[in-house]
């Protein structure tokens, strides 16, 4: 303790006797009144002498003290990790394994074949370029069973064949055109490695990459939140969390589009050098997070102007999202998440409300594990299926239950990308790349692909890891 | 029984009177019928007390003495002279038809006399292996001290047991009705082989329904030609069951009978917990596999989906922490 605490808290301790002392008679449990600089009183209540007087103890409590996993047993157990380091543990990525054999014949995804449906149904790599992409966007999530394998590699699956359609329709229409879907499906089944296809196909056709990898993170209150000045409704920035938010753009974007000049002269609080480039724009804000969200508003504008590449806008936990957040206003009522000037952009443009002129598409992912109960989304999701299948059945809203009109407002008229769990050629595809990888000891043939198939819960692909490979794995003693 | 062959041989010995030879009743030649012939109000000779009704099926058998014989209204009626009738009467000696007839309760004697005598009189009839014989459950000897309601000795009954078993030998095209007749005494009412489980039907959409139970659990199972699809409670098999293990045991019986992926199984399972809910659909997966391919029934039973786990959480009983966990002993 330094000195300068020490006596800010004798100082303290006399105060804390002058204060209660007027009460104190009324008081039944008051403490022995002893001066509160003299400790003889206390001394004298418990004296040296009489400390193996005491009562001997109670029949029936144990008096020897044997037991393991006492208090005082844990005392060396060794060096607690640092502050951080748990959770930077929990939170590492690891993309290859050294053990797993590399599988041969694995073809990277290249810009030509990206989009033209041609590898459905087969494993490919993800490209090393990509792989930086998807890494400095958090496209990869650590229950994702990416340590197990030699290199990142991902099954074309029918419903990612899908999406590339949607994104190459994006490019060769002659309007600007913007996909946006909700991608809804099981626990397990997908949604996040969907996205990260999403991602990788967006960033391998060279288009413009923003991705909030966890939407959780936008909401839960760690990040520093500011009202923004001169909005009615009083709408709030997370300058930090922008900033952070521009750091991976500079990462994730390609460098043609980074060096490109500005079209547009924003005008910000900090100076930008002369013939100022997009990094250059971006980088003023990650230098001053106070900045951050002019900065960002700037650069969405200059990313806007015609001839840029079509935008892809993703977003994982949609759910978290659709309700309030956890920070709280000045009149300490709570702030619902659509005030928080990010996700009110991300929700425009996932709503339909702001177009992106250039084209591109806005993804949002629902997440099966990590989900706060939103029954306006639940319901919307609901609805807008009914919508693509069976529009004569379209659900309606209990009207004696609350809604939060916000969300039911925003997911109107949004359209879903259902996954299903994998077709059995689509499972027989993934565990033989288990096999040559080394990872799965089997036989892969139809009898264990279909048992697997059915108990991975009709072809749920991270049910199927688990169960073929993750459980052999665990049962080794390795994770 | 005794009671009216005395009063048959009774009557018989009047009739008789005129004749030289020396008297015999003849013996019974029915058994089935005299049950049916019995006065409804007779009383019970036995001077212990009936036995509670639930223990039996059927009550004691009723016994009734015969009317005493009265021999100076008779000759009246039939001959016009009594007195030389008077005379035989006293040299007659009369034999009754049951060798137990002066023993209080005779049933069980006259019931092995005449079991021994029918054997006699089909000894010859070709028999059958022991273990081909058709299966009976005999009626134990307290059932048949109930049903006589008489102090019947064990080893005198199991000589009879002996007796009825070699008579279920008896080849079984060749079997007289009079033998079937006189076992059908000593059968329990229940035979083994009585209730048949009613074999499932494929219904016009080619389900097959089961129903299987496992602790507190009950589930019903429908099965239908398939890829293996399942859906439990209109979830998914993964998402229903967390545990890889409940998985397996849910499909067991299509997995260890390399049906997994020749049928769709939708699940209907409620009460109880996980494990208990996958292993009543263990049984009802089974049962309803059953249906379909009743031939796989010793492959079933084999990995144990057969036979319903009768185990339930035992009863907390007074005095006890648990069900059987006795509070710490303490000193004083």
């Amino acid at each position: 303790m330094s000195s300068s605490r020490c006596l800010r808290r004798i100082s303290q301790l006399s105060l804390d006797r002058a204060g209660p002392s007027s009460i104190a008679p009324r008081c039944l449990l008051t403490l022995p009144q002893s001066s509160t600089f003299s400790t003889s009183a206390a001394r004298n209540a418990n004296p040296q002498g009489k400390k193996g007087s005491a009562a001997p103890p109670k029949r029936g409590t144990r008096t020897l003290n044997v037991k393991k996993g006492r208090k005082d047993a844990g005392k060396d157990a060794g060096k607690k990790p640092g502050p951080g380091e748990r959770k930077a543990m929990r939170k590492r990525i690891v993309l290859s394994n050294n053990n797993a054999l590399e599988v041969s014949g694995l073809k990277d995804l290249e810009k030509e074949n990206a989009l033209d449906g041609s590898t459905e149904g087969q494993m490919v790599g993800i490209h090393e370029d990509a792989v930086d992409v998807l890494r400095a966007v958090e496209a990869f999530k650590p229950s994702q069973g990416w340590s197990l394998f030699r290199r990142p590699a991902t099954l074309m699956r029918k419903e990612t064949t899908q999406l590339a359609q949607l994104l190459k329709q994006v490019e060769e229409s002659e309007q600007s055109t913007t996909i946006r879907r909700v991608l809804v499906g099981e626990k397990l089944n997908g949604k996040s490695t969907l996205l990260l296809q999403g991602l990788m196909m967006a960033s391998l056709r060279e288009w413009t990459v923003i991705s909030f990898p966890e939407a959780q993170e936008l909401v839960n209150a760690h990040t520093e939140y500011a009202p923004l000045p001169g909005s009615n409704p009083t709408q709030y920035t997370q300058d930090a969390y922008t900033a952070n938010l521009l750091s991976q753009f500079i990462k994730a974007n390609n460098k043609l589009l980074l060096s490109s000049p500005l079209t547009t002269t924003p005008s910000l609080p900090h100076p930008l050098p002369p013939k100022p480039t997009v990094k250059q724009l971006a980088d003023l804000g990650v230098a001053n997070p106070e900045a951050s969200w002019p900065v960002f508003t700037a650069l969405w504008t200059e990313l806007t102007q015609p001839g840029r590449p079509p935008i892809l806008l993703a977003l994982d936990g949609l759910s978290h999202i659709m309700q309030n957040s956890a920070y709280m206003s000045a009149s300490t009522t709570p702030i619902h998440a659509h005030d928080l000037t990010l996700v009110r952009h991300f929700i425009d443009h996932l709503s339909g409300a702001k177009p992106l002129p250039n084209g591109g598409a806005v993804l949002a992912a629902t997440c099966g594990s990590n989900s706060p109960t939103c029954e306006a989304l639940d319901f919307s999701l609901q609805v807008a299926e009914a919508r693509q299948g069976t529009p004569d059945k379209v659900p309606l809203w209990n009207q004696y239950k609350d809604v939060d009109a916000r969300v039911m407002e925003c997911m109107k008229d949004v359209e879903i990308l259902r996954i299903r769990g994998l077709s059995k050629d689509e499972a027989r595809v993934v565990m033989e790349y288990y096999a040559a990888s080394g990872m799965l000891r089997a036989r892969v043939d139809d009898g264990f692909v279909g048992e697997k198939w059915t108990l991975a819960g009709m072809g749920n692909i991270g049910e199927l890891e688990k169960a073929s490979v993750r459980l052999r794995v665990g049962a080794m003693g390795y994770r | 029984m005794a009671r009216r062959e005395l009063a048959r041989s009774a009557w018989e010995t009047i009739e008789f009177l005129g004749h030289p030879r020396r008297f015999q009743c003849p013996r019974k030649t029915t058994l089935l019928p005299r049950r049916t012939l019995l006065p409804p109000a007779a009383r019970c000779l036995s001077t212990t007390p009936s036995r509670p009704a639930e223990l039996t099926t059927e009550g004691p058998e009723r016994f009734t003495a015969a009317p005493p014989i009265d021999f100076g209204k008779q000759d009246a009626g039939d001959s016009g002279d009594g007195s030389p009738q008077r005379v035989q009467l006293r040299s007659l000696r009369i034999v009754p038809a049951s060798p137990s007839y002066f023993s209080a309760k005779p049933t069980f004697n006259d019931d092995f006399i005449h079991l021994s005598a029918l054997l006699r009189k089909v000894a010859t009839l070709p028999t059958i292996p022991n273990a081909e014989a058709p299966k009976v459950a005999w009626k134990t000897i307290d059932q048949y001290r109930i049903m006589v309601n008489e102090p019947v000795k064990t080893q005198r009954f199991h000589k009879m047991l002996h007796i009825l078993r070699r008579l279920n030998t008896i080849n079984p095209s060749l079997m007289p009705d009079e033998v079937l007749g006189a076992m059908q005494r000593y059968k329990k009412d229940s035979q083994p082989g009585d209730v048949k489980p009613n074999s499932g039907a494929i219904d016009e959409l080619g389900r097959a329904k089961g129903v299987g139970r496992r602790k507190t659990s009950s589930a019903v199972a429908f099965l239908v030609e398939g890829e293996g699809e399942v859906l439990v409670n209109g979830k998914s098999l993964a998402q229903f069951f967390g545990r890889l293990h409940d998985r397996e045991s849910a499909v067991w019986a299509l997995k260890s009978t390399q049906r997994l992926d020749k049928y769709n199984v939708f699940g209907l399972v409620n009460g109880g917990g996980v494990t208990g809910q996958a292993e009543a659909l263990t049984l009802a997966v089974a049962k309803a596999l059953l249906v379909h391919e009743p031939a796989l029934k010793p492959a079933l039973r084999r990995a144990g989906c057969v036979t319903r786990d009768p185990r339930k959480v035992e009863r907390k009983k007074a005095g006890h922490v648990k069900a059987r966990k006795m509070p710490t002993w303490v000193k004083r």
